[in-house]
């Protein structure tokens, strides 16, 4: 199955994209997805203690299963206002 | 979910902010007190000057997190109107990047509300600033916003 991707702030630069659709294996974990799409960069996998993931505009437990189309957003620490 | 009330504004925009507008737009003939808050562009960060700022935001879920504070802000206060707008893009010193007004018969309650609805915005609405200095930029520190606990088990997505 297919899953959309969306990097903001620092880990769009780091990811060099704002948004991919990756695929994974049906009902693979946010983790997983974290390291398919980190497995060529480095700088990128990193940054893994210092971001949350969100599916569906929510943040997400990195156990949470995923399911074909979820649009999941890695995000770094908010500095709005 | 719990929604914000019809009369509420809640908008993120990259033009500049009508502070007095949405001042006076919360005020009602019942309200005692407007309480807002101005968060401005500073000209310093960690002892660099800043020349200006970018913020970038993923926008859909920012609505929905502005949302779900406005909500919880009319839920467990005794207010009468919100309006909160966040603007996107470069900002210069001295310009408004956030604007929150909060009307209420009394100002213990406009006051405390205005409180948590910029405090709850800094740590849980996905929106990002960078700061350019003369000699480079940086995305600012931040807040890791809360998130559902990990469960040895989660449950599978049903359909």
């Amino acid at each position: 199955m297919t899953v959309k991707v969306l990097y903001f702030g620092r880990l769009k630069e780091l990811s060099g994209a704002a948004e991919e659709v990756v695929e994974v294996r049906e009902g693979a974990l946010i983790e997983e997805l974290f390291s398919r799409c980190s497995l060529d960069r480095p700088e990128l996998r990193k940054f893994r203690p210092s971001l949350v993931a969100a599916r569906n505009q929510e943040f997400a437990a990195w156990n949470t299963p995923l399911r074909a189309g979820d649009e999941v957003g890695f995000l770094p620490p908010v500095s709005g206002g | 979910m719990a929604t914000p009330n019809s009369e509420d504004r809640i908008e993120i925009t990259r033009g500049r902010i009508p502070n007095a507008e949405l001042a006076s737009q919360v005020r009602t003939d019942e309200d005692g007190a407007v309480a807002t808050f101005d968060g401005c562009v500073r000209n310093h960060s960690h002892g660099r000057t800043t020349l200006y700022l970018e913020y970038e935001a993923y926008e859909e879920m920012a609505m929905a997190k502005m949302r779900e504070i406005v909500a919880h802000i009319r839920a467990n206060y005794a207010i009468r109107r919100v309006a909160m707008m966040h603007r996107l893009g470069r900002l210069e010193i001295g310009e408004t990047s956030v604007f929150i007004a909060v009307s209420a018969a009394h100002r213990a309650a406009a006051f405390d509300a205005c409180r948590y609805a910029i405090d709850t915005l800094k740590k849980t609405v996905p929106i990002w600033k960078k700061e350019f200095f003369s000699d480079g930029a940086v995305w600012a520190d931040g807040e890791l916003p809360p998130v559902p606990a990990e469960t040895p088990a989660a449950k599978p997505a049903s359909n």
